[in-house]
Order: structure tokens, then sequence, then C-alpha cells
């Protein structure tokens, strides 16, 4: 059960007005709408970590989806395994990520796989070791680095967010998750 | 654009707003706040309100109101307006139903200096007045009013009404005269409908569009109006909610006149509150 109460429709900050205009914006963005100040700062951050950008979309939900998972955010996990079918990962991609089966089974890209041993390592939470900074060296150039150490740790930031609020998955996601007998 | 060029320009109303307090010794239908004897108190300590007093001056404002609930539940209300009235003018709004002799000599010391106190009168009748906000209200009302002007305090009567036709306006304005209150210190106003008002279908709507921007702060952040924080069902409304930040006072204040400047041309407040 989330611990704070959703924004009523008729109960919307001004600030926080535009991001209600098409309707509800789910949780995320219902929460911070609470406390506006921090809602019209928080969500142009986490578009351009999150939303599109010169990292491409597989990649963005590769990080997201494991990063998640390894932070055990319910929430994360499920709405991004729908986000991350619709960018193009298989079902059995997704299950791994999840880490529900062995990435390193089904990941054979080297860039791939030099990346989820970053996030293993940047989500962790301990010291980082230099042999992973080379292997990601090796494959990822200076900016791509950056961006994805920055989408992890916005990651884990919304992890906690959404796993210490108790956030709700959409009934539309659990229907999908369901169907894909991902649930 | 500054917050003092925006005041200075008319873009930005001067006065700034604090509620003191949410309790209040009456339960009046028409309360925006539901306020009562034991409703959350939500109270702004006095030593916040001298600092936002000071941070509003120094940032170009020019004027502050005390409400809320009852302003002179707080303890230290009279102090604390004849500190506020050093840093700018303040008009307080109360029910007057306090003024004992002692808080009377209390406030004494406020006489000369620029602070005003704007009392609820709503009506020339008592029973018809006291109906809407108490019993006995309309009593304590015309020996308090009398009892300020005497002592040189400066008093301003307040009306809040649905509807006053032009026999029943003369006979309050004769009235609040004859206490030595002259007719630009009488202020009509409409009920709005929201708190308990709402819950009672009393009133005018209004929102956004139709509520001047006064900047106001309470406890629980900073709103659009003062007509904006109210309560419904015991819950605060968010729906005119600026920010939680209170202080500094410039974030609130340049995140209201962010949202004034996006306001397209025209639309400006309708109802003309004050």
């Amino acid at each position: 059960m989330s611990v704070v109460e959703r924004i009523g429709p008729d109960q919307v900050p001004l600030l926080a007005r535009r991001y209600f205009a098409a309707g509800d914006p789910g949780p995320i963005v219902g929460a911070l709408a609470q406390v506006p100040e921090l809602l019209v700062v928080a969500v142009p951050l986490l578009g351009a970590a999150l939303g599109p950008s010169a990292i491409d979309w597989r990649t963005k939900e590769i990080v997201i989806v494991r990063t998640s998972a390894l932070a055990g955010c319910r929430y994360c996990v499920q709405a991004h395994t729908v986000v991350a079918l619709d960018a193009g990962l298989s079902r059995q991609e997704v299950v791994a990520l999840r880490a529900e089966g062995s990435a390193a089974e089904v990941f054979d890209s080297p860039r791939e796989v030099a990346l989820l041993g970053w996030i293993e390592e940047v989500a962790g939470g301990g010291p980082i070791d230099d042999a992973s900074r080379v292997v990601m060296g090796r494959h990822w150039a200076d900016h791509e680095i950056v961006e994805l150490t920055m989408v992890i740790g916005v990651t884990l930031m919304l992890n906690r967010f959404a796993t210490a609020l108790a956030l709700p998955t959409s009934p539309d996601t659990l229907d999908r998750l369901a169907a894909e007998g991902l649930l | 654009m500054s917050i003092g060029a925006a005041v200075a320009h008319g873009r930005l109303p001067g006065r700034v707003w604090m509620y003191s307090n949410y309790h209040c010794n009456l339960a009046c239908t028409y309360c925006l706040t539901e306020s009562a004897p034991a409703v959350a108190r939500r109270e702004l300590p006095p030593t916040a309100m001298i600092e936002i007093g000071r941070q509003a001056r120094d940032l170009g404002f020019t004027d502050l109101g005390v409400t809320g609930g009852e302003t002179f539940l707080m303890p230290a209300m009279p102090e604390l307006l004849a500190e506020l009235a050093t840093i700018l003018p303040v008009v307080a709004l109360t029910n007057g139903t306090l003024f004992n002799h002692r808080l009377l000599a209390r406030v004494e010391p406020l006489a000369g200096l620029p602070v005003a106190l704007q009392i609820s009168l709503d009506h020339p009748d008592p029973e018809t007045n006291d109906e809407m906000r108490a019993p006995r209200n309309f009593r304590k009302v015309a020996t308090a009013v009398p009892e300020l002007v005497r002592r040189g305090v400066t008093v301003r009567i307040a009306t809040t009404v649905e509807s006053l036709d032009k026999t029943t306006l003369e006979r309050l304005c004769t009235l609040h005269r004859g206490w030595g209150v002259p007719d630009c210190d009488h202020v009509i106003r409409p009920i709005v409908r929201r708190g308990r008002a709402a819950t009672y279908g009393l009133g005018v709507r209004a929102g956004q569009p139709e509520l001047p921007a006064e900047l106001t702060i309470t406890a629980e952040g900073a709103f659009w109006s003062p007509f904006a924080p109210t309560v419904r069902d015991g819950k605060p409304d968010t729906d005119l909610l600026i920010t939680r930040t209170t202080r500094p006072l410039s974030v609130p204040a340049h995140a209201l006149l962010r949202l004034i400047e996006a306001r397209p041309p025209g639309e400006d407040s309708t109802l003309n509150i004050r």
C-alpha cells in the first residue's frame, strides 16, 4: 500500500498542471506533484536521462531493467519489462535482465556484456574495480560511459523512490505482463 | 523581472499573506479553512513570520497580511504585529471576539504603528450576523471596535456576504461610522465557495483566474492567494499550491511571478477580492 495519497485531478498544484494536462501522468509524477518545485526540476532530468538520447532505446532498457532488478524495485522492473519488450528485447533477454535467468548465456555482444558488468559494479554500491573501467573503455566512448552511468544512477534513485513509496503498477502494465507470462 | 520591479509595475500585488494558525474560537458557516476550536492548528511560529516579513521587504514587497484561523488565539500576536510593523505595514484579520480588557491593553501599543486590525461583521442585525458566525458575535464586535478605535488602533471592517441590499448596506455603514471606522476602511467581499462554504454550497466559485495572485504562506507551503490554502473535509486543498518551500521566500515569490507571466494577456483576477 502506498504511503502517500495520489493527488486527485481537482487538486493538482499550479506548477504541476501541465504534467496532468493529457491525463494521469503515472505514479512517479503523481507522487512528485506533492512537492511541485521538485517536480518541475525532476521531470526534465528524468526525461533527459531515461528518454530518447544518443544512447539507443534497447541499450537504455537493458540498463534500466537490470539496475532495477539488482535494486529489487518491483514497480520499475514491472513497468520497464513492458518497455523493454517494446524496445525490441526478446522475452529471454528480459527474463535474464530481471535476474530470473543467466545473462551470460543470453547476451553475447561484447559491448552489452561489458555494459552488464558495469551495471553490476555501479549498482552494487561498493568500490568500482579498475578492470571494469578498462573493459567499459574498450567498448564504449567516454560520453557514452558518462551517460550510461547517469542512467544507472537516475534509475537507482527512482528504484528507491518507487520502492519506499510502494508505487502501484498500472493495471495496463499488469495485464500486459500477465499476457506475456512475466507477472 | 525582479520581484521588486514586478511589484512596482503592478504585475505582482505587494502584499505577502501569512496564515498564523488555522484554529478558531468560532466555526463560521462560510469559513474557507473549516476553522473551529479543535481542528489541526497548522501554526506558523512567530520567528518564521518575522523572517518571512524581512525577506518580503528585502525582495521588494510592500505590505504584510496576517490571517487564520483566529489570529489572536496565537499568544504572542500583539507583540508579533508590533514587530512586523517595524518591517512593513501590516493588516491582521480577526473575528474581534477576544478583546477583553487584558488583550485591549496588549494591543494598545499598536496605536500609531502601521497596523490595521480587520474585523469581520457581516450584517447590521445581530441575529442575522450571528446566525452565520456565532452566538453573541455581534455584541462582542460592537463592543471591541469602539474600544480599539478609542485606543487609537486602526480598525477595518470586513463584510463577507452572498449579497447585500442597499438599505442593509447603509445600516451597516451607519454602524461602523458610529464606531469611528470610515467608509474607506470598510471592505465588502463575496463568500468564496471553498472549504466549509463549498460543503454548504455557499458563495461564488473561485479558482486561479478569479483570485488575485497574492503570495500566501502557510505552515504547509506557499499558495496563489489568501483564498487558496483552504481545507475541505479536514484535508488541505493543493489545487492552488505553488511550492512547499516557503523560505527563502524568493523561491515561491519567483514561482508565483513565473505563473503570472505565463498567463495570457487579459486573464486577470475577476473577483477583485481583498
